[in-house]
């Protein structure tokens, strides 16, 4: 009979027994043999052994498996409902062990639920409207015929904003495009309506087929025909408001100003078309459209320069094109056109434009498609930490529940019972976690909105998206953080436990540690990614930026001409005021927009090179004003009256660009830009001119102070600065009545360019502390659970004569171990990640040893006052009370 | 006439369940297919033929002994209720109303 026993061999038979419902194991395992035997008649041994593998696997069917659940059917929703009412006695018998772990987890849900809301939220830019499948857009490039970019395939060297020409072509030669739209770049004008009179930053001028590619909603009005006429105009719903109240403001007219190099006059226009606010998942927003052909009558050569660079253009191609195709004719269709330079041509699908788009000269904001990465980890990251510490805080306690698995065997609990049991404990948990993360959910919306500076809705919350996927989050949790403290549990030998014999398992107390360090690594490498962040983001501001950005009051007046007339009077006027220090205008201020401009300059060689710089229009007073250093010539000056004509003034990296390594060489050498030639007169210093992401480009500052002008700005004194702005008002209102006053401060709105990086910065570091708050969480309710476990034993050290401090060190000592290896873990990864976000950055700070100090010493001061609050707790007790306690 | 229908497979173990009386378990039934039809048969397949009859109350079992072929295990012998005896009767009747509608058949069964 013992050998007999041994022809099944072992795996099968626990595969049989896992399969098999129990009454029908011994007969199937019966038959099994008795047809082995069968076999050994007719086959050799090793067949036999293989035919009944094979057979025994053969059952796994569901005619066996579903068996198993037949007979078991009508017990489950008792055992269930049993289940549910133990968890529940269980869940309020240890109130510091359910309110750890449930709240632990729910700001784990919530994190999860922002973050899923944030991800879905950048997912869905632009895909409202009807056809934005089939929307691409052309991405542009210019450059030498002889220079190696221009036939670059990188979207980075290319641009959005481009010529207009290119969409008529491309309209009139490829049959499969069926609708092109061209939008001229954001422009901004003031918009007048009897008293109502506001500028207007946010406008486009646009073909009158924007609405046959985008479907943005019509409140009022016809799509067909909205931007068909000239001095037209279609409104958001809340810009209209502005305007017209809540009159009607179809059909009645509005006066709009000239937009500089645009539109060149003041024009009537009547509003023919209401929009809803356009959806703020949209790529580019607008408040105000106006049609091309006011555009096209004011600058008709604009149309047809393939050289002139003021448009997007957006087209639509039928259902099912293959877009790979169309790209492939872009060569030849540009070199057609274009012979004079190198142009070229990428298309790119709209549900790029927002995350993907790599390409120059948005039309608006764009995504970061690596913060969607981060954040999602992050979030993944915290939910562990919280499922951490269920396992821990189950399997730690498993020691007080030993008995009762005991008593629940010998009373003929199976296992597989035990297991359920505390899987619907650790189920029910999470659905609770679940139900309350989405309480948070709601009342923290608010604040996360304010974080990420996005406006998502409460509706989203509770979108079937989001809730699906907290179901199956709380869900996959529970059984995740169950799994384990179920099988531990559930394995426990009756006999022994109701005994008392209890060997603290050394695989668990390591497992458990082995957690520990892991949350502690986690959150300690969030702490130190939070101050590497925000030491950056200090090293950009304290970067000397080669300008002065102080107390610089920078008004906007966009380009007015009444005001460009009168500038050099207006400049006089300001400073006689005695809190203004200097005035200067310029087409642009520091971290403002501004063109390239194809330019020539001599070598030293003597050849005349074309390359395209960045360019900035400037007056006299432009370089002094900002205290730009000159380091080679001189800057612009009224003694040389000639300088408007025939000077231009670069910078080093323009300098160097043409080869001249010192400034010096640079000088006088000829030069020949937009209609004007002449010399160079000097050189200044490199100044961050634009986001300190990047290294400072090649800059050429052209004297324009009579036709170029947009911006002027005020150096003003430090004192009583609500006085001086005030005082500036009124000296606008009457040096130029029909001018609002729109003014900001330099340093706020070049320090705006960082906005997305300090944005960055807290959500980071919100989370970093959300992470270690529930690590503490789980590292308090443990450390209370080892003191209550250890009461006896320190019950007897204190008779024994041990002091307090000794005690409360001995239960400290072993958490503190954990998180210092935690911090040797975590500081390579931490090191290793910052250093890749650094890299988009092209003035670094450097990672400093102690920011890891920082960051391990915050994480153990922070655990080590968790954990002593339990241990002087526990020390403090009197000897006599713990040791009688049983 | 039950509403019941049962499969040609189902029909077969059936009819051999009825036809081995006492000694109708798993492993003879599937000997007995082997055997007597030449037909490669899978244990388990005759397994679940078997409890599914039993769900549908067309045969009934009980534990039998055990034999050192099968290592001491228990069988579990089937016996056919008079559910399963009525239904095969009423296959092979409407089995013969069929036959006799085709004429080659018919002459042959005369």
């Amino acid at each position: 009979m013992k050998e007999q026993d041994q022809i099944i061999p072992h795996w099968v038979r626990r595969f049989l027994q896992l399969i098999c419902p129990e009454y029908l194991y011994e007969e199937i395992e019966g038959d099994l043999i008795y047809r082995y035997n069968r076999d050994l008649l007719k086959h050799n041994k090793n067949k036999a052994k293989r035919r009944l593998v094979w057979n025994a696997i053969r059952f796994f069917r569901p005619g066996i498996l579903m068996r198993n659940n037949f007979t078991k059917g009508l017990n489950y929703q008792i055992m269930l409902k049993y289940h549910l009412l133990v968890a529940w006695r269980v869940l309020l018998k240890n109130k510091l062990f359910s309110f750890t772990n449930v709240s632990g987890l729910a700001i784990g849900f919530a994190c999860c639920i922002f973050i899923t809301m944030y991800v879905l939220d950048e997912l869905s830019y632009d895909q409202y409207h009807g056809k934005a499948h089939r929307i691409y857009r052309l991405l542009h490039n210019s450059g030498n015929l002889a220079d190696t970019v221009s036939t670059s395939n990188n979207p980075a060297d290319y641009s959005v904003w481009g010529n207009a020409p290119v969409a008529t072509a491309l309209k009139a030669e490829f049959p499969e495009v069926e609708q092109v739209v061209r939008f001229s770049g954001r422009a901004s004008t003031v918009l007048r309506k009897g008293d109502n009179i506001f500028n207007e930053p946010n406008i486009f001028i646009v073909d009158s087929t924007v609405f046959d590619v985008f479907s943005w909603k019509f409140v009022a009005g016809d799509p067909e025909t909205a931007l068909a006429q000239p001095n037209s105009v279609v409104l958001t719903e809340s810009t209209a408001q502005k305007y017209f109240g809540d009159e009607d403001p179809l059909g009645q007219t509005i006066e709009v100003d000239a937009i500089a190099g645009r539109i060149n006059e003041r024009s009537t226009c009547m509003v023919t078309g209401i929009l809803a606010d356009i959806p703020h998942n949209s790529h580019f927003t607008f408040d105000v459209l106006l049609p091309m052909s006011m555009f096209k009558k004011s600058r008709p050569g604009v149309f047809t320069a393939w050289g002139y660079v003021d448009s997007y253009t957006y087209f639509v191609v039928p259902e099912g094109f293959d877009i790979a195709v169309l790209q492939a004719k872009m060569h030849a269709f540009t070199r057609r056109h274009v012979t004079e330079w190198s142009y070229n041509l990428m298309i790119e699908p709209l549900s790029k434009a927002y995350l993907y788009s790599k390409a120059k000269r948005q039309p608006g904001v764009t995504g970061n498609l690596s913060n969607i990465y981060i954040f999602s980890a992050i979030a993944v990251f915290i939910l562990f930490i919280a499922c951490i510490n269920f396992m821990n805080l189950s399997t730690a306690r498993s020691m007080t529940r030993a008995k009762e698995v005991g008593v629940r065997k010998v009373a003929g609990a199976q296992q597989g019972v035990l297991r359920a049991q505390f899987l619907t404990e650790a189920v029910l948990l999470s659905l609770l976690a679940g139900v309350l993360s989405l309480a948070i959910a709601l009342l923290l919306l608010p604040s996360f909105q304010a974080l990420t500076g996005k406006q998502l809705s409460y509706e989203l919350i509770l979108a079937p998206k989001v809730l699906t996927a907290l179901l199956a989050a709380t869900i996959v949790s529970g059984f995740f953080a169950g799994f384990y403290p179920a099988m531990v549990l559930s394995s426990f030998r009756p006999s022994q436990v109701l005994k008392g014999i209890l060997k603290a398992s050394f695989q668990g107390a390591a497992l458990r540690k082995g957690l520990v360090v892991f949350q502690f690594t986690l959150s300690i490498a969030l702490i130190a990614g939070t101050v590497v962040v925000f030491s950056q983001l200090e090293h950009l501001r304290s970067i000397d930026t080669g300008f002065n950005q102080e107390q610089m009051l920078v008004i906007n007046f966009d380009y007015d001409g009444k005001v460009q007339e009168r500038l050099e009077m207006i400049k006089n006027e300001f400073e006689k005021h005695p809190s203004i220090i200097s005035a200067a205008a310029s087409r642009t201020v520091p971290g403002g927009h501004f063109p390239k401009a194809t330019t020539l300059i001599e070598t030293a060689t003597g050849e005349m090179q074309s390359k395209a710089p960045d360019l900035y229009e400037v007056d006299f007073d432009f370089i002094p004003h900002f205290d730009i250093d000159v380091v080679a010539g001189r800057a612009y000056s009224r003694d040389f009256p000639a300088d408007t004509a025939n000077s231009l003034v670069i910078n080093e990296a323009a300098a160097r660009l043409w080869g001249y390594t010192n400034p010096e060489d640079a000088l006088g050498r000829k030069f020949s830009q937009w209609g004007k030639e002449g010399r160079i007169i000097g050189v200044v210093k490199d100044f961050n001119y634009v986001s300190l992401h990047n290294k400072v480009e090649p800059l050429t500052l052209r004297l324009e102070p009579r036709y170029s002008m947009s911006y002027l700005t005020l150096q003003v004194t430090q004192n009583d600065l609500p006085a001086t702005i005030r005082e500036v008002e009124q000296k606008w209102a009457s040096l130029a009545p029909h001018r609002p006053f729109l003014y900001s401060f330099l340093d706020d709105s070049f320090n705006r360019q960082y906005q997305a990086d300090v944005r960055f910065g807290k959500v980071f570091g919100v989370f970093a502390m959300l992470a270690i708050f529930i690590a503490c969480l789980g590292l308090f309710a443990l450390a209370a659970w080892t003191a209550e476990r250890r009461i006896k034993e320190i019950g007897i050290r204190r008779v024994l004569g041990a002091s307090f401090g000794q005690i409360v060190s001995l239960l400290s000592a072993d958490f503190m171990k954990l998180v210092l290896i935690s911090m040797l873990i975590a500081t390579p990864l931490a090191w290793y990640a910052m250093t890749r976000w650094l890299e988009s950055f092209a003035y670094q700070v450097g990672i400093r040893w102690w920011i890891f100090a920082v960051a391990g010493l915050t994480a153990a001061v922070i655990a080590l006052i968790t954990v002593s609050f339990q241990s002087v707790k526990a020390a403090s007790m009197n000897p006599a009370r713990s040791l009688r306690t049983e | 006439m039950s509403k019941e229908h049962i499969g040609e497979f189902e029909e077969l173990i059936l009819t051999l369940v009825a036809a081995l009386k006492d000694d109708a378990y798993g492993a003879a039934i599937t000997e007995e297919i082997e055997s007597k039809l030449a037909r490669e048969v899978n244990l388990s397949a005759v397994h679940v033929t078997l409890y599914r009859l039993e769900d549908k109350g067309f045969i009934k079992s009980e534990l039998g002994g055990g034999t050192s072929m099968r290592g001491g295990r228990k069988k579990r012998i089937f016996t056919i209720t008079s559910a399963g005896m009525a239904m095969l009767k009423n296959i092979k009747d409407s089995r013969l109303k069929l036959w006799n509608m085709v004429p080659e058949l018919k002459i042959a069964a005369e």
